[in-house]
């Protein structure tokens, strides 16, 4: 589903060069939970910005369902993160100036759907994560585990393929953390494939796989 | 999106009330300056009606001077005449073309009324400034003993009084019979508008003190002073004052289009506000929002959708601005304000609307611009 082969990043400053990922190789297969471990700083969020084509390797190629992406133009990369990703992020990322229900519309919008069809997919996808009794309130009036749960309905309200999530238990409790993870190892046994970048071994034990990073190299 | 972006803009309606309200207090200049301009320019396009090019208009002050006017008068005239260097030249009233009288007042037919222009005039007025008729003739000096005093009247007055009717040897008025229609007669210049207007036939009787003297191209100043050394030998009490028509139509001109270039002015001042308020707000809102940035890029935005959302947010708070305008621009139209046409009150509408959106795009293009090209996982990371 995802084959990341011999990825470099680096970043260049004015006269500092700084390797931040390093002969990378990843095949992540359709339907697999991996998680992603490592200390801070050791990658892991460029590692997954590269998988989620936010970013673009130094060095390497990287291809969704076998197809090389290193040719594809913004439109391309749009339509591909648009139509088989879904991002989860640790600081969820929300717009406070919308309801939770416009915020889970955003991916839509840059589809062709219709009013209608885009407001019954959210409030499907708010259904799924269990906040469709919150639709019309705003971020700012949620707690961060109902933030996160926005979050995963707005990842997840497109139908993706595949879900990158970047430290989504990071800023909750233990029991929110959980109540997340049960929601992605759902979402999982659904068929969807995810990628999870955590600090948390417990939380790590649950996926099917896990991939170590230390200093920018893949580790195990 | 549409709806989208009018949800976030409705949201934040607090954060850009100023602006919206900015947007409709330029709105209202535009409309008003746009107005003017629209009504100058419509009456511009109108042609003026006369030629204007080598004719002067003699000023024949009297002073205290009360013997044998008429014969004064009927001498100067005739000494006009008889130099090689005039055309033609004709008596008329004081309110000639480009000058600042004015004598107005209701032309009836029947039970109908216009409000229009008179003015008296000679046989020879149709020569100094090259009128042709479009209906009948121009009067001649014999008409003066016809039982119906003759008048010739513009084209604007026949459609008010007559409409489709053929107007010549109708009696209107006092006693006054229609010989003749000619087209435009805009006496003051080209940025007036085209009223009505009636022509009445100077008698012998009637003391002018005004004279108009169409003169061959090339005649200079030397003939200017000896005309008013001709004029002062007839009539030695009496200050003769010349001035040329082209130079009373340009102050004319400067009458009208000083208070649309002061309007200008002020318009351009809030413009440029606005601009500036626009430019200040958009990069305020691209450094606050380079988190949503990010987001709606990793949700699958381009860098276009970025620019149009950017853009979009401006014309939504613009329009904001624009609609509450119109509903006050309106009641121009709708009320007839002014009596002026409403259809340059809706050109004026049209247009600032145009105006107004074009700032607004110029203005958000650039730091649109920008937002697109930020990095997502640059913008991301940040936060």
């Amino acid at each position: 589903m995802i084959k990341l082969s011999n990825i470099e990043k680096v970043y260049q400053t004015s006269n500092i060069e700084t390797l931040a990922l390093n002969n990378i190789n990843i095949d992540i297969k359709k339907g697999e939970f991996v998680s992603i471990m490592g200390p801070s700083g050791c990658g892991k969020s460029t590692l997954l910005n590269i998988m989620g084509l936010l970013d673009e390797p130094s060095n390497g190629t990287i291809a969704i369902d076998n197809k090389p992406v290193e040719k594809f133009t913004d439109k391309d990369l749009a339509y591909l993160r648009n139509q088989k990703i879904g991002f989860i992020f640790q600081s969820f990322h929300l717009i406070n100036d919308l309801s939770i229900l416009d915020n889970v519309e955003i991916p839509l919008l840059y589809r062709t759907s219709t009013n209608k069809s885009r407001r019954e997919a959210a409030k499907e996808a708010l259904e799924k994560v269990g906040l469709s009794n919150r639709m019309k309130h705003f971020p700012n009036q949620l707690s961060g585990g109902q933030k996160q749960r926005v979050a995963i309905a707005r990842a997840i309200v497109g139908n993706p393929e595949i879900i990158l999530a970047d430290e989504p238990t990071g800023n909750l409790d233990s029991a929110m953390g959980n109540e997340i993870l049960n929601i992605l190892l759902q979402l999982n046994a659904a068929g969807s494939t995810i990628v999870m970048v955590t600090h948390d071994e417990n939380m790590a034990k649950k996926t099917h796989r896990l991939i170590r990073l230390f200093d920018g190299t893949q580790v195990s | 999106m549409l709806s989208h972006l009018f949800k976030l803009i409705w949201n934040k309606k607090r954060h850009h009330t100023l602006l919206m309200v900015e947007i409709w207090v330029s709105f209202l200049v535009l409309f008003g300056v746009m107005s003017l301009i629209s009504y100058n320019f419509k009456n511009y396009v109108e042609p003026i009606g006369f030629e204007y090019e080598n004719v002067w208009a003699l000023d024949l002050n009297k002073n205290q001077d009360t013997t044998a006017i008429a014969d004064k008068l009927h001498i100067i005239l005739q000494k006009i005449r008889s130099y090689p260097e005039v055309e033609a030249a004709s008596r008329m009233s004081s309110n000639s073309p480009f000058s600042f009288n004015t004598s107005n007042g209701s032309i009836n037919y029947k039970k109908t009324s216009v409000h229009g222009d008179y003015y008296d005039a000679d046989d020879a007025f149709i020569h100094t400034l090259g009128i042709k008729p479009i209906l009948g003739t121009w009067f001649s000096q014999s008409d003066v003993v016809a039982k119906f005093k003759p008048v010739v009247i513009n084209q604007q007055a026949k459609e008010g009084l007559f409409g489709e009717i053929n107007p010549i040897g109708k009696i209107i008025g006092d006693n006054q019979k229609v010989v003749g229609v000619i087209g435009n007669f805009k006496a003051k210049g080209e940025f007036s508008d085209n009223r009505p207007c009636i022509f009445n036939l100077i008698d012998d009787k009637y003391i002018f003190n005004k004279v108009l003297i169409k003169v061959k191209p090339g005649t200079d100043a030397n003939f200017e002073a000896k005309l008013t050394k001709e004029i002062a030998s007839v009539a030695k009490e009496w200050t003769t004052e010349v001035s040329y028509l082209t130079d009373q139509r340009q102050n004319q001109h400067n009458l009208a289009l000083v208070p649309v270039i002061v309007f200008l002015i002020i318009t351009v001042f809030l413009l440029v506000n606005v601009a500036m308020g626009l430019f200040g707000i958009l990069n305020l809102n691209i450094a606050k929002r380079r988190e949503e940035i990010g987001v709606r890029r990793a949700m699958g935005a381009t860098a276009g959708n970025i620019k149009i959302q950017f853009v979009g947010e401006m014309w939504v708070i613009a329009t904001f601005g624009v609609l509450i305008g119109i509903l006050f621009a309106v009641q121009f139209p709708l009320l007839n304000v002014f009596n002026i046409e409403a259809s340059i009150y809706w050109m004026a509408i049209g247009l600032s609307i145009v105006v107004l959106y074009g700032i607004v795009t110029l203005c958000a293009y650039h730091p649109s611009r920008q937002a697109a090209n930020i990095q997502p996982a640059m913008a991301l990371h940040e936060q």
